[in-house]
């Protein structure tokens, strides 16, 4: 009997991975699911914002704070040009010259932020 | 049973070789039946794999002794727990459970993989060549189905030998599972690397695919160490938790590289570096989870620990060579995929602790490697088996593991890409001084053991930088919201659940530190006492009340009640046991001990006098010990902590919107769906 049951498990197991359809076919997912370039900017994004917290906090001197702030703002500005195709590091610059003010919460900051470091929303409404 | 067994196997072992095949094939011609067809077998893998288990640990409970496993790791008064036990309690049945260890976490795999991407097939097919190894192993190598035989008829013998009684703890019945989840799971995120390399995907996606496995696998890789350092620190009978032992070393080593590969895998995600590094990790991991496996299993070394002499190693060598073969292969034919995204910018700065942190902790794991492996070593090369003990491995490893907690305290406090010396100032002044008068005040208190004044001081100064991350953090937090400072403290955890688990897990590796440099002060004497005599450890009166005679059904034996006074004043009685099993004729012993924060009162009871008239007791004090095992359970918890999603910025639970925190390693790997 067990034999018998045994038998009948290893010949469905071998049906049950031989005989696919074609509605069983999961659909593919397109080919390039991540973008380097979108991880580094996001990468940098949260880099920013962990910068702005600590610098908060009294963990950083107000040389490194504005070093790196710098470093981290070039390199966005370089990507956000890469990605956005066509738009020029100094208009990237401007553009984030302009977001001082968060237009969610209203909280202001004396240098421009990508995003707030109040709600931590971005601090443009929409991104063209 | 036997023949649902064997079948389920030889089939499971069948059809893992087809989804190698059917995987690699689909993945290479992007065919979509092919790749559907793998998963299925993966299904069809763990459900020959469950019944095979099925009809082994049925063989167990039913106490059916024409099975030779059963035979000779089981017996009719066994419990039925540890008859559930003996299920891994030998070598057979323990491979049989790695096997559905992996076929589970493979199926797990494919069920959340619902898309058909470019990394799936090459990731089926890395599990399921892992999975038909050990199919081949236990279907034709070492199987748990084997009947006891005379002539050509099967026979069965009235008990079985038993379970082996060190084995019979409750420590035993989930340690090596625990531990076989971590040794396993490791399979997981170096079967993501090895699709990654071999679909040729440039950023790091793996990582975020395989971020939380390797956390969950690292989480019961350790655990199951330190259940297994609680096993024997309970049941040895001389008090220690870690022996240096070469199996306790190759559970530690893919351990110590998974750490290094949890810290690094940070720079990745931040600076878009050390990609080379942290794909060789993470296959180091798992090679070095093999290696651990083929020591335990192949009886090249003498360990308490280890299976006997089999004819496994062979096979262990091969599937090593070709497991590294293939990596160094495509790390190789993938250089320029691991192309560094940014350069090293300062020697002071967090990229240069992580990457400190790593090469410290490869350095580990080397010397442990070397000091392991040495007596195969010197057995090939010159005939003759040199061991390697304790103190080769604490001379190397005691400094090293001071150093580490040195780069726990440094690590999180030092800035990305640069930190000047006012930064330094600002975070380590006051925990450098803290540390430093404490050491001065145990040195003024008479502590004169070097390493234990440094320890202590660096135990101090890591949780003093802890201790700021979450105040500075809290109250930043507390000024936006009004909460109060310990509910600030969860909000600032639950916003980034990574960095403060992260955190908490370190303050148990603290913990345990100061458990690991209580053993500077142990005490120990052995005495032999006649009834109503008295002896003297430390600050401890031990007075031997009666030796008595004890028996059940399993075991036979005696046990010695010790009761035990501090100047005059009665603590209470310990009754260490010596017994003797019946079924194996084995002889153990039941220590006792009187658990406290500050320090252990350990009896091992190691029989009487060769005049019969006095017990033999072994007495021990073991100070601050019991920290070990509360900072177990911290790093456990902290491990869990980042495990847990963190909360999204602007979704405070307070209502404020405010983000103090932000979200610097969290919140970007919990919006992606398919991760896991």
């Amino acid at each position: 009997m067990i034999t018998v049951a045994a038998v009948i498990l290893a010949v469905g197991a071998l049906v049950f991975t031989v005989m696919v359809r074609a509605g069983d076919v999961l659909e593919a997912e397109p080919s390039a699911p991540s973008n380097p370039d979108e991880e580094r900017l996001a990468a940098l994004e949260e880099s920013l914002r962990d910068l702005e917290f600590e610098q908060r906090v009294g963990k950083l001197s107000e040389a490194d704070y504005q070093q790196t702030r710098q470093d981290l703002e070039r390199e966005m500005a370089q990507f956000q040009a890469r990605i956005g195709g066509g738009v020029t590091q100094p208009a990237v610059e401007a553009r984030v010259a302009t977001a001082l003010v968060c237009p969610h919460c209203g909280a202001s900051f004396p240098t421009a932020l990508k995003f707030c470091g109040e709600c931590g929303r971005p601090m443009r409404r929409n991104t063209p | 049973m036997e023949n649902l067994g064997s079948i389920s196997l030889l089939v499971g072992f069948c059809l893992s070789l087809y989804a190698v095949a059917a995987s690699a094939a689909g993945g290479w011609k992007r065919n979509a039946f092919l790749v559907e067809s793998s998963r299925r077998a993966v299904y069809a893998v763990w459900v020959l794999v469950t019944a095979a288990s099925a009809a082994l640990v049925g063989a167990l409970l039913a106490d059916d002794f024409r099975f030779a496993y059963v035979a000779s790791n089981s017996n009719r008064s066994l419990a039925a727990a540890y008859k559930f036990a003996a299920w891994w309690g030998g070598q057979e049945g323990s491979l049989l459970f790695w096997n559905w260890v992996l076929a589970s976490y493979a199926a797990l795999v494919v069920r959340l993989r619902r898309t058909h991407d470019a990394l799936t097939p090459w990731v089926t097919a890395t599990l399921m060549a892992t999975q038909g190894f050990f199919l081949l192993l236990n279907a034709f190598v070492a199987s748990p189905f084997r009947m006891l035989a005379v002539g050509r008829g099967i026979t069965e013998v009235p008990d079985g030998t038993g379970l082996n009684p060190l084995l019979q703890h409750w420590a035993m019945i989930i340690h090596p599972p625990v531990l076989y989840l971590g040794y396993v799971g490791f399979t997981v995120p170096f079967a993501f690397a090895v699709a990654s390399l071999a679909a040729r995907q440039p950023g790091h996606e793996w990582i975020h695919l395989t971020r939380r496995w390797t956390i969950v696998t690292w989480l019961f890789q350790g655990g199951g160490i330190l259940l297994g350092a609680a096993w024997a620190y309970a049941v040895l009978g001389w008090g220690g938790y870690w022996g240096w032992d070469p199996v306790e070393n190759a559970s530690l080593l893919p351990w110590l590289t998974a750490t290094a590969f949890l810290h690094s895998v940070m720079m990745q995600e931040r600076r878009g570096m050390m990609k080379i590094w942290n794909v060789v990790l993470i296959s180091c991991t798992f090679l070095l989870s093999i290696l651990g496996t083929f020591l335990t299993r192949s009886g090249v070394v003498s360990s308490v620990h280890a299976f006997g002499k089999s004819p496994l190693g062979s096979y262990f060598v091969v599937f090593l060579g070709l497991a590294l073969a293939v990596t160094i292969y495509l790390i190789l034919s993938r250089l320029e995929y691991l192309k560094p995204e940014a350069r090293l910018q300062s020697v002071v700065s967090r990229e240069s602790s992580f990457l400190l942190n790593g090469l410290i902790l490869l350095l580990v794991c080397f010397a442990i490697l070397w000091g392991t492996l040495y007596p195969l070593i010197s057995e090939v090369f010159s005939g003759e088996k040199m061991t390697v003990g304790p103190p080769y491995f604490n001379r190397v490893n005691i400094p090293a593991g001071l150093f580490l907690l040195l780069l726990t305290g440094i690590g999180p406090l030092v800035a990305w890409r640069r930190a000047s010396p006012d930064s330094l100032r600002r975070n380590f002044l006051w925990p450098l001084a803290a540390a430093l008068v404490l050491a001065a005040g145990l040195f003024a208190a008479g502590v004169r053991h070097p390493y234990a004044l440094v320890s202590f001081g660096l135990c101090l100064f890591v949780t003093w930088t802890i201790g700021s991350e979450f105040y500075r953090g809290a109250r930043a937090i507390q000024a936006r919201t009004r909460q109060n400072l310990p509910a600030a403290a969860v909000e600032l955890a639950r916003r980034n659940t990574r960095r403060h688990g992260g955190y908490i897990v370190h303050l148990g590796v603290v913990l345990m530190f100061v458990g690991f440099t209580g053993s500077a002060f142990n005490q120990e004497a052995t005495v032999e006492l006649k009834p109503a005599a008295q002896a003297r450890l430390g600050h401890y009166e031990l007075r031997l009340a009666s030796v008595r005679p004890v028996e059940n059904e399993n075991y036979a034996g005696q046990t010695a009640l010790v009761e035990v006074s501090q100047n005059g004043r009665p603590l209470g009685s310990l009754r260490p046991e010596r017994r003797l099993y019946k079924s194996g004729g084995q002889t153990t012993s039941n220590v006792a001990i009187r658990r406290g924060l500050t320090e252990d009162l350990y009896l091992n009871f190691a029989g009487l006098s060769e005049d019969n008239q006095r017990a033999v007791l072994q007495a021990y004090v073991f100070p601050l010990v019991s920290w070990i095992w509360i900072g177990s359970v911290v790093l456990v918890l902290g491990g869990c902590i980042c495990l847990v999603p963190s909360a999204k910025p602007g979704h405070s639970r307070t209502g404020s919107g405010g983000a103090e925190s932000p979200h610097p390693e969290g919140t970007r790997a919990e919006a992606r769906p398919t991760r896991h």
